[in-house]
């Protein structure tokens, strides 16, 4: 099995590591660089707790080789709020009791990071069919979909 | 045997030429896995029912993941062209909708940041959702291989599940589609145990353009059906009777009763065989009715998606 | 600054723990860091489903390089289990389910784990299985458990030894046959549910350390530390003082995390690397099959009422599938035995609920803890019975359901709750009895209704306590023993204690980790309990820190006891308007006049919470004082359509009102009901499926599918009526389970209302509505589209 250097970007700072061929971006950021935010969940592309940015565009990280991410600029929740100010996404997830056991929640923000960014004003239908790939066994995702039509709502007043 | 945890070692090369492609693959034979967008390579090896000791990543070859398109030559799409790329490119959403449709239907949005139309149909599955747009918009595959670049029709490129006409150390390097038909209209309609993200128990794209040497109905179909066969496949009798057959009254009733009959569907853990066979058949009759519905009266015509009403 | 709540209780505040989950800071079992001590440990599966052990060659997996240790069942027979105790935590001489773990491997990484596991040569002498209930009940069946008559069992658990029955419940009433002559209708009908699994988004992880001096460590998440920790500590003879289990956050339990299912494995491998952590992780795929499910269940009920609808007799048997081996199991047969009726006054009731051994996956507890398992039936009964005797199916519920001083089941006095509010306001939000046009041509639609009650069935000694404590600034940390898994119990804490100390809500720190060296005794996070009995506990010691407060400034002030006060966070006199903040005193006391000496000092309150008045049951009729310490109520109400050219359904609605006593939390009780209501729904949809060896066939995301964004109702309503619990705080009881109860049923229920069609076998498919109004409507039964 072949190590190469890869070097990236996450959360704004520049890493550089020597991986193994198969360890993927999900192992990666948990194990080598202890970015514990991103869950593994199944490792299947089905339940999204692993879902991070990839040069701005949601991927399941257990589906990226690190390898893949050579030259990539990788977010993860722990980049939605460098400086400890959450980011209005956030805040709405909180105040609209989106987050029960917190499992699928980072996935979830990114995801819905991601839907604000390419559409600033989702429809209800639209919202729910950016999260498909975001399972969550507790809320129902009512107040998933409250948060983030209250985020989008918030930047349209900003 | 369960799935294992995490991927099973192996060798990792991004390959920089398609030639470069061509050697590997020829080196290395069934040891060598090419690797687009990961979302079925990486699951069936956690499965081990693919073992490759080599994955070569095609991404960075020239031109797998570009989109081209001129009115004269049509759509050519690298094979490692994202699904969510090929969805949001201003060209395919003019003039190739069906794909569009068909590209958003696949499993969910971070799925198709990296899931590409050529693995989708390189993958082979009797399931696979780009399928039936791909036929009936006449999709060619370009493949690279020993002997250099040669195009297959993509009704001849999958063979089998999980079976391909690709030759020892041969590539998929793109998708073409002839400029589209003037004045046509698709739809690509899902039908899976969620309302989105699921595997497709059945999926019926229907498309239809205006063809005036039809002195019938003044239109010609192309239908073709997914998850119902060995292979992703058209309904030629289906597409005779919707365009054909004189009783106006019974016509799309007979075209989707012809399509029921050109499935051999089996049962399998989402669906069975019977469920499987009407489900083409009402999943047809509507694709149908949305599409002559548009054809026949452009300003007209229903929203059709998943699972909502008919006119 | 923050703005700050004062007598939260009642107040829809927001979770203490949100902020911890946003930024991705919250801890998970995966997530905590061992350092490069690390190893991990992969578990030898059986591929088949029932056979005897003739070897176990481990020879192979040991040669591999950075194997540290190979542990199998032949030299490692310790036992485990909740109420029965019939479990290996490594199988040695025989396994009873595809996936039963029989050995594992230790190795530095878990690449080398997995890969030296499948090396490991088991030779097997297969056995007929047996994979049904009603077919594991017959004398010709495989035997699964040939010493079940030596098995240590729980005195409340009646085993049937020569059989495949781990537990017999009997409920005998009044006297049926003679009530059966006095209906002028009776309804039956047999019912099968499927096993199904939890699915939490977070599979099992547990990391164990057992050091060379003896101490031994698990972390893992938990819904139950002090319960594994006993359960552990009895099975491997670890005095309990050495055994502590530390539990972080949880992603999600639904009860799949409340007993022991792999926990034991990883402190097993653990004690062949002493001085090493060992990690063992569920894949998805073994989370499905080899953690545990929800029993399957067929359950055959016969129930007759008067001309009016009265209801006055009910018949029950229920098979429960309890799959290999008990985790939960045998209780919950127990449960639906004590509560085999549903919330129903009826007089004369015969009951029979088994718990029967299959070569299936274990059983356990999942969310309902037997209650949807049975109400599937018993709601499909009900409303063919009130169809049949003519009356409106909320009607007829509003007659016959269970109502405060009603003498139940059981024999018990049925404590205060309102269930007819909870019809009435359900049925409401639906416009029941306004038949509404379907929105298609192709469409059917269809209401439906399912009401339902549930005990927490627990032993009857099951105890809480709490701890409050100060810092320095006057801010409060609760230490408790429950687990906050997402229903929002460390909140609702925060809540109690903050009101009962006078106290802004913002000054309470209630968290993770729950550790059994120092968090204070809880029984388990279960059984929707902890509002009830942690709550109380809280309230308790938040009372006893308010007590010593209060006693060291009346001396302090020379005052009386009872005209002080703590408000907002400051001690006050009514007598003589003096003041002092808390933090002046809660750590350091107050010193005497002049400084000669001081008084008072760390304020450190303790509570504690136990029922003591749940008593036996007779074996023979099921009858005793005092079966269960309460029930909690509720009805939903269904409004759905049929796409009868594809069978999909799509709700329109779901209205969800329960009776909690007391919404300590107003808004968390909705989020409850709302994730309960898509649960439920979901669950209607689910079933693991196996094939002909019992191995199973959809373990994975892709084919065992469950809700997501999109699979959801257009609407839910949800809502609660509080009609006070006697001994809960503030009157107080749970819901976290009740909320998915009756969905399936008020499912099944709109579907004959829409098609005239009775499902009656779950799981519910668009094929399987398809198909069935297909035939139906080939024999001319279907009704005709509104």
């Amino acid at each position: 099995m072949s190590r190469q250097a890869i070097s990236l970007t996450v959360n704004g700072a520049p890493e550089r590591l020597e991986v193994e061929s198969s360890l993927t971006l999900l192992q990666m950021l948990r194990e080598r660089l202890a970015l514990i935010g991103t869950k593994n969940g199944c490792e299947a592309g089905e339940c999204g707790a692993c879902t991070v940015l990839m040069d701005g565009e949601p991927v399941n990280a257990c589906l990226v080789l690190a390898v893949e991410a050579e030259g990539c600029e990788v977010l993860t929740v722990e980049g939605l709020a460098p400086s400890g100010q959450l980011s209005a996404l956030q805040t709405a997830f909180s105040e609209h009791n989106a987050v029960q056991c917190g499992f699928c929640t980072p996935g979830m923000l990114i995801s819905a990071y991601a839907l604000l960014k390419r559409n600033a004003h989702p429809t209800e239908l639209e919202i729910r069919e950016a999260l498909v790939g975001n399972l969550c066994r507790c809320t129902g995702y009512v107040r998933i979909v409250e948060a983030v039509q209250a985020a989008a709502g918030e930047s349209a007043l900003s | 045997m369960l799935a294992r945890p995490g991927l099973p070692s192996f060798d990792y090369v991004r390959a920089t030429s398609a030639e470069d492609v061509r050697r590997l693959l020829l080196e290395h034979g069934p040891a060598a896995g090419l690797l687009m967008g990961g979302t079925d390579l990486f699951p069936r090896m956690r499965d081990r029912l693919l073992r490759p000791n080599l994955v070569v990543d095609v991404k960075s070859v020239p031109g797998l993941r570009d989109i081209g398109y001129d009115t004269q030559d049509g759509l050519c799409v690298g094979a490692a062209v994202s699904l969510n790329v090929l969805a949001s490119h201003p060209d395919v959403q003019e003039h190739y909708p069906l794909l569009v449709e068909a590209a958003n239907s696949v499993a969910s949005y971070q799925v198709r940041t990296r899931a590409t139309l050529g693995g989708n149909l390189c993958n082979a599955s009797p399931a696979a959702d780009m399928a039936p747009a791909a036929l009936c918009l006449d999709a060619q595959v370009e493949l690279y291989g020993a002997a250099g670049y040669r195009r297959v029709p993509v009704g001849g490129f999958i063979l089998g599940p999980g079976r391909t006409a690709l030759d020892p150390g041969e590539f998929m390097v793109a998708i073409r589609f002839p400029s589209p038909r003037a004045g046509s209209h698709g739809t690509y309609i899902k039908l899976g145990r969620n309302r989105a993200g699921d595997l497709a128990i059945v999926g019926v794209a229907v498309y239809g353009y205006p063809d005036a040497a039809n002195r019938v109905t003044g239109c010609r179909f192309r239908i073709a059906l997914a998850s119902v066969a060995p292979v992703p496949v058209r309904a030629p009798a289906a597409e005779e009777a919707a365009a054909l057959n004189p009783r106006a009254a019974d016509r799309l009733r007979a075209a989707a009763d012809a399509a029921a009959e050109a499935a051999s569907p089996v049962d399998d853990v989402r669906a069975s065989a019977v469920y499987r066979r009407e489900m083409v058949r009402n999943l047809v009759m509507r694709g149908l009715r949305y599409v002559t519905a548009k054809l026949g009266r452009p300003e007209g015509g229903w929203s059709v998606g998943l699972g909502e009403e008919s006119a | 600054m923050t703005r700050l709540t004062h007598d939260p209780v009642g107040k829809s505040v927001l979770r203490v723990d949100a902020h911890d989950k946003v930024t991705g800071a919250a801890q998970f079992a995966d997530d905590i860091q061992f350092g490069p001590g690390l190893f991990y440990g992969r578990l030898v599966r059986s591929p088949v489903a029932h056979a005897i052990i003739r070897s176990i060659d481990v020879s192979q997996a040991l040669a591999m390089p950075g194997v540290r240790a190979v542990v199998s069942g032949c030299e490692m027979t310790a036992r485990i289990g909740l109420y029965l105790v019939d479990r290996p935590i490594f199988a040695g001489d025989r396994v009873r389910y595809v996936g039963e773990p029989l050995a594992g491997v230790v190795a530095s990484t878990e690449d080398v784990a997995q890969r030296a596991a499948e090396l490991v040569r088991v030779e097997y002498e297969e056995l007929p299985a047996v994979f049904d209930p009603e077919e594991a009940m017959q004398p010709s069946a495989p035997l699964l458990h040939p010493d079940l008559g030596k098995y240590k069992v729980a005195g409340f658990i009646f085993p049937e030894p020569g059989t495949n029955v781990s537990e017999h419940f009997r409920l005998r009433k009044g006297d049926v046959e003679a009530a059966w002559r006095r209906c002028a209708y009776v309804e039956e009908g047999t019912f099968r549910l499927p096993q199904i699994q939890h699915v939490p988004i977070e599979p099992h992880v547990a990391v164990s350390l057992w050091e060379a001096s003896g101490q031994v460590t698990l972390w893992t998440c938990s819904q139950s530390p002090f319960s594994q920790r006993d359960l552990i500590a009895q099975s491997l003879g670890i005095p309990h003082g050495d055994l502590r289990v530390v539990s972080p956050y949880v992603g999600g339990g639904f009860g799949g995390k409340a007993g022991v299912s792999m926990e034991a494995c990883a402190v097993v491998l653990a004690q062949a690397v002493k001085g090493h952590p060992v990690k063992v992780r569920m894949t998805r795929e073994e989370e499905f099959v080899c953690t545990t499910v929800r029993q399957s269940l067929v359950a055959r009920l016969k129930v007759g009422c008067d001309c009016e609808g009265n209801l006055l007799a009910m018949e029950v048997i229920y098979l429960f599938g309890g799959g290999a081996y008990n985790d939960y199991g045998v209780n919950i047969v127990r449960a639906a035995g004590y509560s085999c009726t549903g919330p129903y006054d009826i007089p004369n009731v015969k009951g029979d609920a088994y718990c029967i051994y299959t070569n299936q996956p274990i059983g356990s507890a999942m969310r309902g803890f037997g209650m949807p398992e049975i109400h599937w039936g018993i709601e499909q009964v009900m409303d063919q019975l009130a169809l049949r005797a003519h009356l409106d199916p909320a009607d007829f519920r509003r007659r016959n359901c269970v109502r405060t001083d009603d003498t139940i089941v059981t024999g018990m006095r049925m404590p205060p709750v309102n269930l007819t509010a909870c019809i009435d306001k359900a049925t409401q939000a639906v416009s029941w009895g306004k038949q509404e046009a379907a929105s298609a041509s192709h469409k059917k639609r269809g209401k439906g209704l399912a009401i339902m009650w549930k005990a927490p069935a627990m032993p009857p000694n099951p105890g809480s306590a709490a701890i409050v404590r100060f810092q320095e600034d006057g801010t409060v940390h609760v230490s408790i023993g429950a687990q906050d898994l997402g229903q929002g119990a460390f909140t609702v804490m925060a809540q109690i204690a903050a009101q009962t100390l006078g106290v802004p809500f913002e000054w309470v720190r209630v968290s993770v980790p729950v550790d059994t060296r120092y968090s204070p005794y809880e029984w388990q996070t279960v059984a929707s309990r902890i509002t009830w009995s942690t709550g109380n506990a809280v309230r308790a010691a938040a009372g006893d820190a308010r007590r010593q407060i209060l006693e060291t400034v009346a001396e302090h002030w020379g005052e009386n006891i009872r005209d002080l006060d703590i408000k907002e966070g400051r001690v006050i006199s009514y007598r003589s308007e003096e003041e002092l903040p808390l933090w002046d005193l809660v750590v350091y006391g107050l010193p005497n006049p002049g400084y000669e000496g001081w008084m008072g000092g760390p304020i450190v309150g303790q509570g504690r919470f136990m029922p003591s008045y749940v008593t036996n049951l007779d074996p023979e009729t099921g009858q005793g004082t005092r079966a269960v310490v309460h029930y909690s109520v509720g009805a939903q109400a269904v409004d759905l359509e049929v796409d009868c050219e594809t069978g999909q359904i799509e709700i329109l609605k779901i209205a969800s009102v329960y009776d909690v006593g007391k919404a300590i939390n107003p808004d968390l009780v909705r989020t409850q009901i709302e994730g309960g209501a898509v649960h439920g729904l979901s669950s209607a949809y689910e079933a693991l499926r196996f094939d002909s060896h019992g191995r199973a066939v959809n373990a994975s995301l892709v084919d065992y599918r469950i809700a997501s964004a999109v699979d959801c109702p257009k609407r839910i309503y949800g809502d609660f009526v509080e009609t006070p619990l006697e001994d809960g705080p503030w009157g107080a009881r749970g819901v976290g389970e009740h909320v998915m109860v009756p969905t399936a049923p008020a499912v099944a229920n709109a579907l004959y209302d829409a098609l005239g069609v009775r499902f009656s076998d779950l799981p519910l498919s668009a094929e399987k509505v398809y198909m069935a109004l297909h035939a139906a409507s080939q024999r001319g039964e279907a009704r005709q589209a509104t």
